[in-house]
């Protein structure tokens, strides 16, 4: 199996199939990243596809070509608050993303996998919010499930994910 | 520092009930058809989308280039975008411009004072090519126009 530098450089040099391979791999993160930001299907369809674009007239300029996938979600990220930024007639990025969000290797599947362990960790709310959360309910419908006002959904998220992110942090100390 | 749209995306991904959708995943492969292998690219001017019209359905986007700018007043009726373009200095006899969205690409000659025009474009990604007898083609970077 290539990895993703060398997909990379045979995409710039014409490589079809690698360039398939590259969106086989990556684009469900950017999918999930788009819908994560708030976005609605269509529109999350609009920054993916937006994000390969901006990739097809990159393709030999990206710094670390072994952190495409990097690059590919954090452009996807940038573009989807864009496209939330409903007041912006005209969507552009004047630059393309040099530094890789760093947080991004949360993707990664060893670290999914820690991550939705760790979510059964938690105690109650956080357990079943954020597993209702990642099911792609919404806050009225996680509000309903749980017994608590919609309007304390997204505010006991962020405590969640705070404790999350702690445990997280530990883990990755304790290695 | 982790940002919780990452955070969030990791587990919508594990939990699996939002799959990328197929339709995603073949307009994203089909964008391989847009690649310009040799092409220079033009970078949008970060002050220049502004409007021009009062009621704000015309607006003006400016992209430079080693050599080239390019001015395009992007307007949007009835669910369709119209581009009045103008590329300066004049390209020079036989120069071609594109104007291309993911599913549609026009071609037009420049006028010898330099503009183009298209009309009823999808609203959507949007990027303008010159192609210049001799020279490697200008591209703009993509744009999305809303409906």
């Amino acid at each position: 199996m290539r990895d993703s530098a060398e997909l990379l450089t045979a995409a710039a040099d014409g490589d079809r199939s690698a360039w398939d391979e590259l969106e086989s791999r990556f684009g469900p993160r950017m999918w999930a990243v788009a819908r994560a930001c708030g976005l609605s299907p269509a529109d999350a369809a609009d920054a993916v596809q937006g994000t390969w674009l901006r990739l097809l007239q990159h393709l030999r300029n990206i710094r670390d070509p072994g952190a495409v996938g990097g690059w590919l979600v954090t452009t996807v990220r940038r573009e989807a608050f864009l496209l939330l930024r409903k007041d912006l007639p005209v969507v552009s990025s004047s630059e393309a993303v040099t530094e890789v969000d760093p947080a991004a290797v949360v993707l990664e599947a060893d670290d999914r996998q820690l991550l939705w362990k760790t979510v059964s960790t938690l105690n109650e709310p956080c357990r079943s919010l954020l597993q209702l959360v990642a099911l792609d309910l919404g806050n009225r419908q996680v509000a309903s499930r749980l017994g608590m006002p919609a309007g304390s959904v997204g505010p006991t998220k962020a405590r969640c994910l705070e404790k999350l992110r702690t445990l997280i942090s530990l883990q990755e100390t304790a290695q | 520092m982790i940002n919780d749209e990452y955070f969030l995306a990791a587990l919508r991904l594990e939990a699996g009930t939002d799959p990328i959708p197929l339709r995603v995943s073949s307009s994203s492969r089909d964008v391989w058809r847009l690649r310009l292998p040799h092409a220079v690219t033009a970078t949008q001017e970060a002050t220049t989308i502004r409007s021009v019209r009062a009621d704000d359905s015309s607006h003006l986007v400016r992209f430079v280039a080693t050599g080239l700018t390019f001015d395009l007043e992007v307007t949007e009726g009835d669910g369709l975008i119209d581009v009045a373009g103008h590329i300066s200095p004049y390209p020079g006899e036989g120069a071609l411009v594109d104007v291309r969205s993911p599913h549609l690409t026009l071609t037009r000659r420049i006028t010898p004072n330099g503009h183009f025009a298209v009309t009823g474009l999808p609203p959507g990604w949007l990027s303008v090519v010159c192609h210049r007898p001799g020279h490697l083609p200008v591209q703009t970077t993509w744009v999305r126009i809303r409906p």
